[in-house]
């Protein structure tokens, strides 16, 4: 390694001066914030800072032990949850049938991944037209079709469904893109094998093509982990603002809350380092169990 | 030569410097669309008749949005002069401490600008004997009605509802008569809680309102609150009752009222001239009338909602003339006059009044007239001057969490026991991180 770096630089320090940029732009943007994020969460503060008092733990003793905070994790977990597996698993599906050599696939494969391309904004304002319980259209049909009208916003359930339909429907096209790629690039010549074999199908599907696909499953679920829990907050700004009564309240949207509306950095921050700690938990547990069942053939 | 150009194109730099020492002041305010053009005439005209003052007009997003930048302005020392707050903002903005008493500042020949506002708008901005901030754009929730719907149903459209019972009654006609698909809807949104808190002459929170001292304890758990929510979820079980599903979704409210689904609804006197340009192009019949109250109370009046513009502190004394000379001007007399015009906000101003009651404003403009008749006849008690409430806006989402759990079928005595909990524990949450 030595010799290697000397052979490229010829000073010791080009390197490192070459470096600095990127360094900086961590240090300011990234390491500073989050150090600031764990300092302000052990403090009541007012105002966005302009008043702090030292509480300790005491910001997230309230976390752990308010019924709010708890109902607000099992949310995030469910719609997460819910979010990661629908959007790959539909994701994966639709990729499949793209895959096929049909009439039209160009066309096909570019409208699935059309609504990637929107900004979750946008989205959110489409499915809030499409749920309207008055005047929107899945309502004009179910009310043509069963004579149904079902006050979406307002059932917790619904409302859930709702939510997550909208974040699915937003990230199926990144799945896609990335799962039709990998589609592409399998051997031929072990799926021919399995097909001389005579295997079904579904055979081929689920002993070949899904365990070789594992690698891109292992690195979607954990970009579709982070979607979840980072980007889908327009949709609950949008759509519910965590109503009906809190159903659909999500951690990252209850932090901008806590932290912009009702003025509770410190709560805010502490909540950010509770979001924060999950990820990293729940990132290390995906390399230690996921990169076990991945199978990165030859 | 070439030292004559260097010169000339040195005196052109600084020529405008010296030509221009106007005086600079910056003003944030919370209204997108074709609000921010309208203020903006109004700014280049200030600008225009008074040549050694500039005044930048700049729109920073929500009113939420505008506090939060003021604060972290404030917070790098680098302020705007004259911000827009929101009337449950104004103990926040007096209790962060980055604003100055506006009465303080006011140059004694124009106090009487001061002296000059209805007394309702005084009645809420005064605290504690004095103006804080220069009310502005002020509202109160109405009764908006399709008349053309209540024709169909066999309502009298001259007279609309003015009590709970009777919106009851006339959802009842509405629905046997099929005239519109929905009787009424108004945003689930606690402003018109606190509205019906205060018609009924009932307190939301303790020390008279947080007007006589901080408040300390919230009231949710009232006979008062309990006769609202009891219609309300009454309404909503009926079908009567409906909303977009979002809480605080004005947009939601108004389509449906516009699209002719809903025969009525409650919001905001601001939104006089969009519902008069919406009735006549889906071709019905708009009035307007009193916010119903429940039955059998008296009726107190309401409490004005809006905003009003504060002085930030920490500029050098010219800046603070200038800011001032721009805040009397923006509100005085014919400028009340123009915006009430142009917006359906209140000409909060008594000698603005006289003006458009001279113009035969009110008459040539009926729907404007309940507007402002309601807010005249309020009586002037602590009830309808409105709570001081630092954690307003975390006490409101409480409130409508509160509301839709109890669509939802949750006991009433629960929710409203819970929801005052959690409210005072916000309360006493917000008092000690200020340190009250």
């Amino acid at each position: 390694m030595e010799t290697e770096t000397h052979a490229a630089y010829k000073s010791r320090w080009l390197p490192w001066i070459l470096l600095l940029p990127t360094f900086v732009i961590l240090l300011v943007f990234l390491y500073y914030p989050t150090l600031e994020t764990f300092r302000l969460s052990l403090y009541r503060v007012a105002f966005l800072g302009i008043r702090k008092t030292f509480v300790g733990l005491e910001n997230y003793q309230d976390l752990f032990t308010n019924p709010e905070y708890r109902r607000i994790f099992w949310n995030t977990v469910v719609y997460s949850s819910l979010v990661v597996f629908f959007s790959m698993a539909v994701g994966l599906f639709l990729s499949v049938l793209a895959n096929q050599k049909v009439r039209g696939w160009r066309f096909y494969r570019l409208m699935l991944i059309w609504p990637y391309a929107l900004s979750p904004a946008v989205a959110g304002v489409i499915f809030l037209f499409l749920f309207n319980p008055q005047a929107g259209i899945v309502n004009y049909f179910l009310d043509v079709l069963f004579g149904i009208r079902p006050d979406w916003l307002t059932h917790p359930g619904l409302a859930m469904f709702v939510l997550v339909a909208a974040a699915v429907w937003k990230n199926v096209g990144y799945n896609v893109v990335f799962y039709l790629a990998a589609l592409q690039n399998l051997p031929g010549d072990v799926l021919e094998a399995a097909l001389i074999d005579g295997a079904t199908p579904w055979q081929r599907f689920w002993k070949v093509t899904f365990p070789l696909l594992s690698p891109m499953t292992f690195f979607l679920f954990v970009m579709n982990t982070i979607y979840a829990f980072f980007d889908t907050f327009p949709f609950v700004d949008l759509l519910t603002k965590g109503g009906p009564n809190g159903a659909t309240n999500v951690l990252i949207y209850n932090i901008y809350r806590d932290g912009f509306e009702f003025y509770k950095t410190g709560m805010a921050a502490a909540q950010s380092v509770v979001l924060f700690v999950g990820v990293v938990i729940l990132t290390v547990l995906q390399f230690r169990w996921g990169e076990r069942r991945v199978h990165y053939g030859g | 030569m070439k030292r004559l150009v260097v010169v000339l194109a040195l005196a052109a730099l600084a020529l405008p410097a010296l030509a221009a020492e106007k005086v600079k002041v910056t003003f944030w305010h919370a209204f997108g669309g074709g609000r921010t053009a309208f203020i903006q005439r109004m700014v280049d005209d200030f600008n225009y008749t008074h040549p050694g003052i500039e005044v930048k007009a700049e729109y920073k997003g929500s009113y939420r949005d505008t506090l939060n930048a003021a604060i972290l302005a404030a917070r790098q020392g680098n302020p705007p002069h004259i911000v827009q707050i929101f009337e449950v903002g104004t103990q926040m903005a007096l209790d962060s401490g980055i604003f100055v008493p506006v009465e303080d500042y006011v140059p004694a020949i124009l106090k009487f600008q001061l002296e000059d506002y209805i007394k309702p708008v005084a009645n809420y901005y005064r605290i504690k004997g004095k103006f804080n901030s220069v009310p502005w754009n002020s509202s109160n929730p109405i009764l908006y009605y399709n008349k053309t719907i209540f024709k169909k149903a066999g309502l009298d459209p001259a007279n609309p509802p003015k009590t709970f019972g009777e919106v009851m009654e006339a959802c009842k006609k509405i629905e046997a008569t099929k005239a519109a698909p929905k009787c009424i809807t108004w945003p689930l949104h606690s402003w018109f809680v606190e509205q019906w808190i205060a018609e009924q002459g009932a307190l939301l929170a303790n020390n008279e309102n947080g007007r006589a001292a901080r408040a300390t304890d919230v009231y949710i758990d009232s006979p008062a609150m309990r006769r609202i929510v009891e219609w309300w979820k009454a309404m909503y079980d009926k079908g009567y009752y409906v909303y977009s599903g979002k809480p605080e979704d004005w947009d939601g409210a108004n389509q449906l009222f516009v699209s002719q689904q809903a025969a009525m609804e409650i919001t905001s006197t601001s939104d006089v001239t969009f519902m008069q340009n919406a009735a006549f192009e889906n071709g019905f019949e708009l009035g307007t009338g009193f916010l119903p109250i429940p039955d059998g109370v008296e009726r107190n009046g309401t409490v004005v909602g809006g905003a009003s513009l504060w002085l930030t502190k920490g500029h050098p004394q010219d800046e603070m003339t200038a800011a001032l000379t721009f805040l009397i001007w923006f509100t005085n007399t014919e400028n009340m006059v123009r915006w009430h015009k142009g917006t359906g906000y209140f000409p909060v101003l008594n000698t603005s009044v006289k003006v458009l009651e001279w113009q035969h404003w009110f008459e040539r403009n009926p729907a404007y007239r309940a507007a402002f008749d309601q807010l005249l006849q309020t009586k002037l008690n602590r009830a309808t001057q409105g709570a001081l409430l630092g954690p307003f806006p975390e006490i409101r989402t409480i409130i409508e969490n509160m509301i839709q759990a109890i669509f939802q079928g949750k006991p009433i005595d629960q929710a409203l026991k819970e929801a005052d909990a959690a409210a005072d524990k916000a309360l006493k949450e917000y008092n000690a991180a200020v340190g009250k």
